[in-house]
């Protein structure tokens, strides 16, 4: 998030999309709630009528895919009638004259066209947005997982910067992590392309900055592959092991067949898990690890605040913090990894990532957290990104043309599958599966579908149904319901009773390798 | 009676820790206020209303209530010399309204046996802890009137100490502490009482909305607005002090062996309620909050609620809590606004 999340408290309106907010960032979701009570407005674009949807001044339910096509829909309006922030356009950005140039093809006509939303509605949230004060953009994994994701990040970032909804309190382009750490992770460098705190591999000087601090001097300076990539490789027979930690390939990666045949093609598998999920299943040797009560150390939260984590109970059977497994798997393979501590980790972290420099352990004992970049022990953290000046100097206008989902429904494959999560449910399940309460309140997988769709399909609620796409087919119940459009089924990858992503395609955003769960062509019928 | 300098609490907790286990007011790191185990360097007298009343120290969060080893079961029932020191009136309050609750027409023995052995400690309030505490309106506070073991009462310095039952009287056989003339300490204690009392006022909407329920007089409309934003979290129940509705699982380790344990549940979830049959008769969050609300302000039962108003002890957490802010008194201001 450029912004933090007490600023919601102060914001005017909320451009929330592809985010069903109270279900998977509910505590995110209840400012948003409070917000709507003391007169904020909330500008809604979401396919599905979630719950926000209920307090959402304006909702505009784009079709499945074409966010580029709204927002730039909305860029064309706010240039057209005049309503950009000129100011902060010739003072803090460049390449407005091409941003111009793309957005002046998407008339509200041509957008209505394409997305299925009004010109009369496109207009309203053209206004909305850019007349408020103080806007937050809010969004989540509906804006990224896309064939078209970077491009729909893009144009978030372009609408804001157009506003000037950005660099200041209450306002930005504020991604919601889904998980507690992922920030985390990408900031330490958990990426094929960079070190920590975003330090480019292929950067000479950065290399050599981590080849002196670890005593080597072999780094590689190409980038390393994405998971999605990793898979095809397998495929290819370019990697022969791979070693996963916490991730469940093979109920969360696109089109599970092809995963499962890669896995199985490995010649050795290392899974590092805290339960035996469906990837470690298949894995020759199973490391097992400490979950987060069972170990120390710090969580990097959606606003970029760093936490403490204290251990609350001891591991079980022979598991370990991850941190303890690697230092004794790299040991073993000849690499002395003696780190003591998390706070010894910390430590090297300060030193070598200009980010968290300032972020050490004695001060996050002290602190409810501390949010990045604080580039000194002096530095109180920072709230709000791109105050005075972006990173880069001025924030480029990247402009966009609008594709549809890579696979676009045909005859016989005629409607768009979208997936997501619910409430109860964590991603493949692994943890909140084994929990009797979230069992209870969803027990079974679902697949949402309209009423009209389902009168014509002769589908009511409950029934079994049968989705089938180009790669797969799973059965499960049917819930009847307007919360989806017409033409387009909702499920979720919880269950691997269902594990919907045997359906899902594998095509992907060119530039993050993301693939796009949230659109893909199926075919529905009852079960008999 | 007797008194206590306040510079003295620290060492009277001390010595009672050699032979029990002493939650008390704690400052973290951090610097939040928590109830854990005592510890000089941690424990403070300067605290407001605890985060969570001290519901789980009878009725834990998650508990086992047997083993299966080789297919044969074994119950667990535990207990420890718990001491609950500088407990608020409504949380005392809240302990005896559970205390009824899970032993009035059946004997709960995992909440009972560690009930049984727990001695409290509370400390009167001189005035609100923060801007949701209507105790006066429940008749919970803001000095407990029975249950306890031993009352603590502020007089600036030194604490006075009213004991409430023997084992009162047998922890304070030793330790830093002074007598006092029971008359000066009756007029000390009615000073302070009086004051706390004049210092939370009433909040009428509490009675109100309870009239207008027993009456049937209540916009539908209420719910719907409350339902329509509910995000079913589950948290008011969580840091209620009268809730104690659990659900029971089991856990297979391996064939013949596992647990059966019982964890905390709460009222707003939709399956809470729902029957085998799919059927679910609060169908909606709506009804749920209804549900909930009705339990606490309309369908207590008489011979739970312990001398109070009703099933609400009137801390006001959930409504510190809860984050959509449907608490208590948000609901009742609601029920009587129209």
């Amino acid at each position: 998030m450029t912004n933090s999340i007490n600023e919601f408290e102060d914001a005017d309106l909320f451009l929330v999309t592809g985010s069903n907010t109270t279900a998977q960032h509910p505590l995110i979701g209840s400012r948003i709630i409070n917000a709507k009570e003391r007169g904020a407005k909330l500008l809604l674009i979401d396919p599905r009528a979630i719950q926000l949807a209920q307090f959402a001044d304006l909702h505009l339910r784009q079709n499945i895919g074409t966010d580029v096509a709204v927002l730039n829909g909305m860029m064309n309006i706010i240039i057209e009638e005049n309503l950009y922030d000129r100011t902060f356009v010739e003072e803090r950005t460049e390449g407005f004259d091409q941003l111009k140039s793309v957005i002046s093809r998407y008339t509200p006509r041509v957008v209505e066209r394409i997305s299925g939303i009004s010109a009369a509605d496109l207009e309203k949230a053209a206004r909305m947005y850019a007349t408020s004060d103080k806007a937050m953009i809010v969004y989540c994994m509906g804006i990224t997982q896309h064939t078209t994701g970077t491009d729909n990040v893009k144009s978030c970032a372009n609408l804001a910067m157009l506003t000037g909804h950005i660099g200041r309190p209450s306002t930005g382009v504020n991604p919601l992590r889904g998980q507690n750490n992922v920030q985390g992770a990408c900031d330490m460098g958990a990426l094929p392309n960079v070190y920590s705190g975003y330090q480019p591999v292929t950067d000479t000087a950065v290399k050599k900055k981590f080849e002196d601090a670890w005593g080597v001097q072999i780094l590689d300076d190409k980038v390393g592959l994405t998971v999605t990539e990793m898979m095809i490789a397998v495929r290819k027979e370019e990697i022969k092991s791979l070693y996963i930690m916490g991730e469940n390939p093979m109920m969360s990666d696109p089109d599970t067949s092809h995963i499962d045949h890669a896995l199985s093609h490995l010649e050795f598998l290392v899974v590092q898990d805290i339960f035996l999920s469906e990837t470690a299943a298949k894995a020759d040797v199973v490391l097992p690890a400490a979950s987060f009560a069972e170990k120390g150390g710090t969580f990097t939260n959606t606003e970029r605040r760093v936490q403490i984590s204290k251990k609350a109970v001891p591991p079980p059977g022979l598991a370990r913090p991850d941190w303890e497994i690697i230092c004794e798997v790299s040991r073993l393979a000849g690499y002395a990894m003696d780190y003591t501590s998390p706070a010894d980790i910390m430590r090297e972290i300060n030193t070598l990532t200009p980010s968290y420099a300032g972020i050490t352990y004695q001060r996050l004992e002290k602190s409810h957290g501390i949010q990045w970049p604080c580039p000194n022990e002096d530095h109180p953290g920072t709230i709000y990104l791109h105050r005075d000046r972006f990173t880069k100097g001025r924030g480029t206008f990247l402009p966009c043309d609008f594709k549809p989902v890579a696979e676009v429904p045909d005859e016989e494959y005629d409607f768009l599958l979208t997936t997501g999560r619910i409430q109860y449910h964590y991603h493949t399940g692994t943890m909140t599966r084994r929990i009797s309460i979230l069992e209870r309140e969803a027990p079974v997988p679902m697949i949402e579908i309209n009423p009209e769709d389902a009168k014509r399909l002769g589908i009511k609620n409950n029934d079994m149904v049968e989705i089938t796409s180009r790669r797969g087919v799973i059965k499960a119940g049917a819930e009847v319901t307007t919360r989806v459009p017409r033409k387009v089924v909702f499920s979720t990858f919880h269950f691997h009773e269902a594990p919907v992503n045997l359906l899902t395609n594998p095509a992907h955003d060119p530039l993050a390798k993301i693939p796009e769960y949230k659109g893909c062509a199926v075919k529905v019928r009852r079960c008999v | 009676m007797k008194t206590i300098a306040k510079k003295d609490v620290k060492a009277l907790l001390s010595l009672w820790t050699k032979d029990h286990h002493v939650l008390a007011p704690c400052r973290t790191a951090q610097g939040d206020s928590i109830f854990a185990d005592f510890s000089e360097e941690s424990f403070t007298l300067d605290y407001k209303k605890p985060p969570l009343p001290p519901k789980s120290v009878f009725l834990p969060h998650t508990e086992v209530i047997f083993t299966v080893e080789n297919g044969q079961f074994k119950e667990t029932v535990t207990a420890h010399n718990v001491v609950l020191f500088g407990i608020r009136s409504c949380d005392m309050m809240g302990i005896l309204q559970c205390t009824s609750f899970m032993t009035r027409d059946r004997n709960d023995i995992y909440y009972s046996t560690k009930n049984a052995v727990a001695i409290t400690v509370v400390m009167a309030c001189p005035g609100p802890q923060n801007e949701t505490c209507f105790c006066t309106t429940t008749f919970s506070g803001p000095v407990a009137h029975k249950g306890f073991d031993l009352l603590f009462y502020d007089t600036g310095e030194s604490f006075i100490i009213q004991t409430g039952s023997k084992r009162g009287d047998d922890i304070l056989m030793s330790g830093p502490l002074s007598d006092i003339d029971n008359a000066v300490a009756r007029r000390k204690i009615e000073t302070f009482t009086k004051q706390a009392v004049e210092n939370i006022p009433v909040v009428d909407e509490i009675t109100e909305a309870m009239t207008r329920l027993e009456s049937g007089n209540v916009d539908e409309k209420t719910w719907e607005h409350f339902g329509k934003k509910c995000i079913a979290c589950g948290g008011c129940a969580f840091v209620c002090p009268t809730c104690t509705c659990f659900n029971v699982y089991d856990h297979e380790s391996s064939p013949g062996h596992g647990i059966r344990a019982r964890a905390w549940d709460a009222c707003l979830y939709g399956g809470f309620t729902r029957e085998a049959s799919g059927h679910n008769p609060r169908a909606t969050q709506a009804s749920r909050l209804q549900r909930r609300h009705e339990h606490k302000l309309l369908y207590y039962n008489d011979a739970d609620i312990q001398g109070g108003l009703c099933g609400c002890v009137g801390c006001g957490r959930c409504s510190d809590y809860c984050h959509v802010r449907i608490g208590t008194l948000e609901v009742a201001k609601a029920l009587v606004s129209n």
